[in-house]
């Protein structure tokens, strides 16, 4: 065995332990970031877009906006396609958050239904673009396809009148009798 | 040189090593109680958390799902890239993987309904003759037959014209079912906690499960009964008074009516979708009203037992309703079950009542 051995040993040392630290902390690593159901938003982010989306599209005899899932799709794409707007978002909520315990004592999601309307219009006057931002993605995200993760069941396409998926029969032509359709 | 190779061996040592940890890691959370091990995996998260209010609350995912070692190194891969689709699906494959697994717990189900219509297989419902000669095999086949095949209808079957012979591209489809468990049944709920469709209030007094779902092929997810439609139809210019019972919603996205055919009085007069139509079967006549879950049921859909929940409590002519002229006692009478009328046996009126028990229903229709 030469010097080089022994630096190889060393190596190899640091290697396995290396790819054993590796192999263990997937298998911990994994639970560490267990606590949130999001992809990008925390708990707390998540509950303030709520009283936010939900002024935009409150409950009526259809569900609000974070009821069809308009959450689902905001933390989705901002965790794809819209990773541009994740300073927005984290610097927005913040200040949105701000304005509320400011004006009324409260993160918004504690407050009545009545004081986060108040909160989001003011919020909407001081914040005029991040304000648009989300008010572009909750209507993309209630009245776009379900499949991106909001309109859960298309509900907002049966508020419409619109059945999804409609009921169609098959079609009806036989080719031995000549085509009908 | 000497010292390359041995970094080499080294190097693939220990990923060999890290890959044995990473495995017995993945095991471990494979097969980890209630599928905690799974969720902790943050894209995994929302899909643990959709079980938890559920009926199978108490299982692990490994009941259901297939976890090969190939499955789980793709998870891992994966989940290291952070290279998840926006919405996580099954494939084709665990689709199929997964039915035998329904079994293992719902013995009963399983076999009524592999007895029954709707376990008919790709063979069946892709290379059967008297349907391709009549119809252009096309996609929308799959909308209500194969619904979970990854692909077009081309690429299960050939040759795509009129004259056949037909043979499945796929051949390892041949005897797997057109509509398995998963076409009518989801098993997660969706989306996190505040995530809530809405409801259509039961008929009944229980409350429909969302469990009990339509899967969409075009989009991929499952629509919950209480969200899907009831047709509106007609009987000529009459509207049918069809049955709210939203579990009926489900048979009618395959068993559906069809827009008049153009030349009809239906069509002329702009009368609309009539009962009957397609492959309909809402209920005209006698049985008007009622839900085909009234009769059909059991996952096999048989009706045969069912009259006896109503008859003769309900009859009117104090006969036996099971051997009286319908398709119920033989499939070639003129009376079809769904659509007979009084009118249909009694052309010259209805004659006076003798002694059959009254009935309420009719009673309270004749009332009107
Ligand atoms: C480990 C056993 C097990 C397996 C595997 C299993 N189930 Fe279940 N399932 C249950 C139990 C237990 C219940 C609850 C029964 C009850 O409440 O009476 C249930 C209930 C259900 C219900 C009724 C749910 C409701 O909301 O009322 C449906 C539908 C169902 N299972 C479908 C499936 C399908 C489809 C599969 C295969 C993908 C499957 N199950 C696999 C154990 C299992
Ligand atoms: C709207 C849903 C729907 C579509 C689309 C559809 N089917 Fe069907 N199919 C049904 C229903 C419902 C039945 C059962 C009809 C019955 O027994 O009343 C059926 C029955 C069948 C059968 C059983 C054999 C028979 O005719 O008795 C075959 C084979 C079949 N379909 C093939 C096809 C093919 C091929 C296509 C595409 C050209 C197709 N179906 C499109 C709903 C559909
Ligand atoms: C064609 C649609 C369809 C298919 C396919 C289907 N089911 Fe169902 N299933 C239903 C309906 C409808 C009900 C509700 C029946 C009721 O409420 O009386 C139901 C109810 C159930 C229930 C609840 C039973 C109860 O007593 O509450 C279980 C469990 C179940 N199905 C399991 C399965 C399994 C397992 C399979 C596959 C082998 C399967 N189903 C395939 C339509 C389907
Ligand atoms: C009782 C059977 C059953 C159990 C237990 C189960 N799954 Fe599933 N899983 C299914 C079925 C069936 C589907 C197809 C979609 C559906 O029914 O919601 C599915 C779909 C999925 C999907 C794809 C998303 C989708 O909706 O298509 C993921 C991811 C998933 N399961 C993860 C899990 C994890 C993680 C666990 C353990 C916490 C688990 N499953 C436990 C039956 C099961
Ligand atoms: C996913 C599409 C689909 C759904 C949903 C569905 N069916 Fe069917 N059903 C079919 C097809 C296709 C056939 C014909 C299978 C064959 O003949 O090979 C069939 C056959 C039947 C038959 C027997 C037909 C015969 O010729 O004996 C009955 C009865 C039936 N279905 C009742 C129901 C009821 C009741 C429901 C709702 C609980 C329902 N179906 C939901 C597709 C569907
Ligand atoms: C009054 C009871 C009753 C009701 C309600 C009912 N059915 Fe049926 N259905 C029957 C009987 C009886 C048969 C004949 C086969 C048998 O005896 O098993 C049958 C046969 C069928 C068949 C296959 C034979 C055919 O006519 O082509 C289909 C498909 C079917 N029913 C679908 C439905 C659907 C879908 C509904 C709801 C829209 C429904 N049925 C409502 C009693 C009923
Ligand atoms: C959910 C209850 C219900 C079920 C199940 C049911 N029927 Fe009926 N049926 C009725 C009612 C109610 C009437 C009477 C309607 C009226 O008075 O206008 C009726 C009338 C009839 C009639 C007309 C003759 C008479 O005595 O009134 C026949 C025939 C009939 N049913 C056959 C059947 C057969 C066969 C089955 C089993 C496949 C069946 N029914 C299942 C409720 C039911
Ligand atoms: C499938 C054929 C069929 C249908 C449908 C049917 N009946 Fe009858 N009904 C008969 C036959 C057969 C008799 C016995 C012979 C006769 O009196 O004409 C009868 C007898 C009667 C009687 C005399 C009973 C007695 O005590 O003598 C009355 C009343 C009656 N039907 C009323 C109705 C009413 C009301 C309906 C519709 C809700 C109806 N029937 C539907 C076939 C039918």
């Amino acid at each position: 065995m030469s010097s080089r051995g022994k630096t190889g040993t060393l190596t190899r040392r640091q290697l396995l332990s290396g790819a054993a630290l590796g192999g263990v902390s997937l298998t911990i690593g994994c639970r560490l970031g267990r606590s949130s159901a999001w992809e990008f938003l925390s708990d707390e982010q998540a509950r303030t877009l709520a009283a936010l989306c939900d002024q935009v599209v409150p409950a009526d005899d259809f569900p609000s906006a974070s009821q069809a899932g308009v959450l689902d799709y905001i933390d989705r794409q901002l965790a794809r396609v819209y990773r541009r707007h994740r300073a927005a978002y984290s610097d927005g909520l913040v200040r949105l958050d701000t304005l509320s315990r400011t004006r009324f004592g409260r993160g918004i999601a504690a407050l009545s239904v009545d004081l986060q309307f108040q909160a989001v219009t003011a919020f909407a006057e001081q914040d005029k673009s991040f304000f648009e931002l989300v008010r572009n993605h909750t209507l993309e995200g209630y009245y776009g396809s379900p499949r991106h993760g909001g309109n859960r069941d298309a509900v907002s396409w049966r508020m419409l009148g619109l059945a999804e998926p409609p009921i169609r029969g098959r079609a009806p032509y036989d080719l031995t009798k000549g085509s009908t359709s | 040189m000497r010292s390359l190779l041995q970094f080499a061996a080294l190097v693939a040592a220990s990923l060999a090593i890290a890959v044995t940890c990473a495995l017995s890691g993945a095991s471990y959370y494979y097969s980890s109680q209630h599928g905690q091990g799974c969720s902790s995996c943050h894209e995994m998260a929302v899909y643990g958390a959709g079980m938890h209010g559920s009926a199978h609350r108490n299982g692990t995912c490994l009941d259901c799902h297939e976890a090969s070692l190939a499955t789980k190194l793709r998870h891992i891969r994966v989940h290291l890239t952070r290279t998840w689709p926006e919405t996580i699906r099954l494939r084709e494959s665990d689709v199929f993987a997964m039915t035998p697994n329904c079994q293992k717990c719902h013995q009963q189900e399983y076999a009524s309904w592999h007895a029954g219509p709707h376990a008919a297989t790709y063979t069946q419902i892709f290379t059967n003759a008297g349907q391709n000669s009549r119809q252009h095999l096309m996609d929308d086949c799959l909308r209500c037959h194969g619904a979970h095949f990854n692909g077009a209808v081309r690429d299960l079957v050939q040759p795509q014209n009129e004259q056949g012979p037909w043979r499945l591209v796929r051949s390892d489809l041949a005897n797997q079912p057109t509509i398995p468990c998963q076409a009518c049944h989801q098993v997660h709920s969706h989306g996190t906690p505040q995530t809530r469709p809405a409801a259509r209030i039961s008929v009944g007094d229980e409350p429909i499960p969302d469990s009990l779902a339509f899967y969409d092929r075009r989009e991929g997810e499952h629509f919950a009964v209480a969200a899907l439609a009831l047709p509106v139809l007609h009987e000529g210019a009459r509207m049918v008074s069809v049955s709210p019972d939203p579990r009926s919603a489900l048979c009618y996205q395959c068993h559906a009516p069809r827009p008049p055919d153009t030349g009809t009085p239906a069509a002329l007069n702009g009368w609309g979708s009539q009962a009957g139509s397609g492959d309909d079967r809402t209920p005209t006549g006698v049985h008007e009203g009622l839900s085909c879950l009234s009769c059909h049921g059991g996952h096999n859909q048989n009706a045969r037992a069912s009259c006896k929940n109503c008859h003769p409590r309900m009859s009117n002519c104090g006969l036996d309703v099971e051997k009286m002229d319908t398709t119920y006692a033989d499939a070639k009478s003129p009376h079809n079950i769904h659509w007979a009328h009084c009118e249909d046996c009694h052309q010259h009126g209805i004659p006076a009542r003798e002694n059959a028990p009254a009935s309420p229903l009719h009673g309270a229709l004749a009332g009107n």
